[in-house]
């Protein structure tokens, strides 16, 4: 007898969110395991922040469920299922009056993290960042508080990695740092949803692609079954196809 | 971060209190302004009371009320723009803290911040309006002053969650806060101005219970609202 499968540890059920008329997110299921890294493609106002936002919590989806470690986190009575889970976004959620290591204390306040000191410092050292702990995020370039914000994210070693076009507003040094930075989460033990409309980056560390066209997801299928060449046009087509369904 | 064990309640509204002091006390923007503003309404009352028709000493309860009431709103509306600035409200939300134990950290802040002004305002009117507190009615004076501030500071801090999500929040917040506050400023005025005059203690009494009901019950439940207030 085989030993029963482990419950994913990100899972969409259903997945829909309505902003009053208008739909954001319609329909979106998947479950991911351990270690798997997911790139969501999309047009602008396709649904993909609103859809990372219901996977991390911040907002309430109108039907459908999302569940972490195969609990479902809407009405959870413990909030120990957020711990499981880390969110880079284009904004840093950062203080700019404080300093580096000033942020990243709070963060591991709220999250109870011991040895508090030790943590940030290490933190601070994977992003290059150590030097600079007693300056204030206001004097850090964009690609700076990028990086910190990528040391927030992961201060609580999250299973989880959510990240919400984190490339917007860096330049291609910054990006080919956090690159570097992305390529060491692939290391079997974080899931990782990566959104994004830059191709040629989220297609670089999934291995598994969807596109999410209108709110609805029209394609989803593994990186090794997506020919990285012929994808923009396959993209573009999908989207174009989509958009018209929706116009006809 | 398996086997870590969370930060306990009282932790986490330390945490974001002490985030929210400490920014203030770097920037001091709104302790500047909220102190500014009520120490030139105190010169204002000062100039524009005649007191050969007036006894300011009479009038001196409301007057500090209503100018704490504004100094203070002036503040909570920057209550949440340190949230809004890279979005850090949303990193809030994220992590795993209590929205109650978010809001009494942010209750917390806006408490010790518009206490100091309080500091400014009281010995300003003492100053511009030759008032003296009779020393046997000063921690009753205290405990007015607490609970009022309580009381006021917790409905406001509601209020400025709500305005943070409108693109009018600044000018909304008055408009929501102030006919709310109505019950404290007459209590608190009424109070104050009794220990002002020199009356004892045991008649305020029934004002101070009615502040601290107040008090309690706007602190509950705006803790208890404050989650639904967050999301979207």
């Amino acid at each position: 007898m085989s030993a029963p499968a482990a419950a994913p540890v990100l899972e969409a059920r259903a997945l829909e969110r309505w902003y009053g008329p208008l739909p954001a997110v319609r329909g979106v299921d998947f479950a991911l395991s351990r270690g798997e890294f997911l790139t969501v493609f999309g047009p602008n106002g396709a649904g993909k922040t609103t859809l990372l936002r219901m996977l991390c919590g911040a907002v309430r989806p109108t039907r459908g469920e999302v569940r972490v470690g195969g609990e479902p986190t809407h009405g959870a009575e413990d909030e120990g299922w957020r711990r499981r889970i880390g969110l880079l976004s284009h904004q840093t959620f950062l203080y700019p009056g404080l300093t580096a290591a000033e942020n990243l204390d709070f963060y591991a306040r709220l999250y109870g993290l011991r040895d508090r000191g030790t943590k940030v410092a290490r933190s601070l050292e994977s992003v290059g960042l150590l030097d600079r702990r007693d300056d204030r995020v206001r004097t850090f370039s964009r690609g700076m508080q990028q990086r910190l914000a990528l040391a927030r994210t992961l201060l609580h070693e999250p299973e989880v990695v959510l990240l919400d076009e984190p490339y917007t507003g860096l330049d291609p040094h910054a990006a080919a740092l956090l690159n570097g930075v992305l390529e060491a989460l692939r290391d079997g033990r974080r899931t990782v949803v990566l959104v994004t409309h830059n191709l040629s980056q989220g297609l670089e560390l999934a291995d598994r692609v969807a596109v999410q066209v209108g709110g609805r997801w029209v394609s989803d299928e593994p990186r090794g079954a997506v020919d990285a060449a012929g994808f923009e046009r396959l993209y573009t087509e999908r989207v174009a196809a989509a958009v018209g369904g929706r116009a006809a | 971060m398996r086997g870590e064990p969370g930060a306990s309640y009282l932790a986490q509204v330390w945490a974001v209190a002490r985030k929210d002091l400490l920014l203030e006390a770097r920037s001091r923007e709104r302790l500047v302004a909220m102190a500014t503003f009520a120490v030139l309404v105190a010169v204002v009352f000062s100039f524009s009371i005649d007191p050969t028709a007036v006894r300011a000493r009479s009038i001196a309860g409301a007057m500090i009320w209503v100018t704490v009431l504004f100094a203070g709103t002036l503040g909570l509306g920057r209550s949440f723009a340190l949230e809004r600035e890279a979005d850090a409200l949303t990193g809030l939300m994220v992590a795993p803290v209590e929205r109650g134990a978010l809001f009494l950290g942010k209750w917390l802040a806006n408490v010790v911040i518009v206490g100091a002004v309080e500091a400014v305002i009281f010995p300003a009117y003492a100053l511009f309006f030759g008032l003296a507190w009779p020393a046997g009615s000063l921690p009753a004076l205290l405990a007015v002053v607490f609970c009022a501030t309580a009381g006021f500071l917790a409905l406001g801090t509601l209020f400025a969650g709500v305005a943070a999500h409108t693109r009018m929040g600044e000018t909304l917040l008055p408009i929501l806060l102030l006919p709310l506050l109505i019950p404290v400023v007459i209590f608190a005025s009424s109070a104050t101005q009794r220990l002002l005059v020199g009356r004892p203690v045991a008649e305020v009494a029934s004002q101070l219970r009615m502040l601290a009901a107040f008090g309690l019950i706007f602190l509950f439940t705006c803790t208890a609202l404050f989650g639904s207030v967050l999301e979207e």
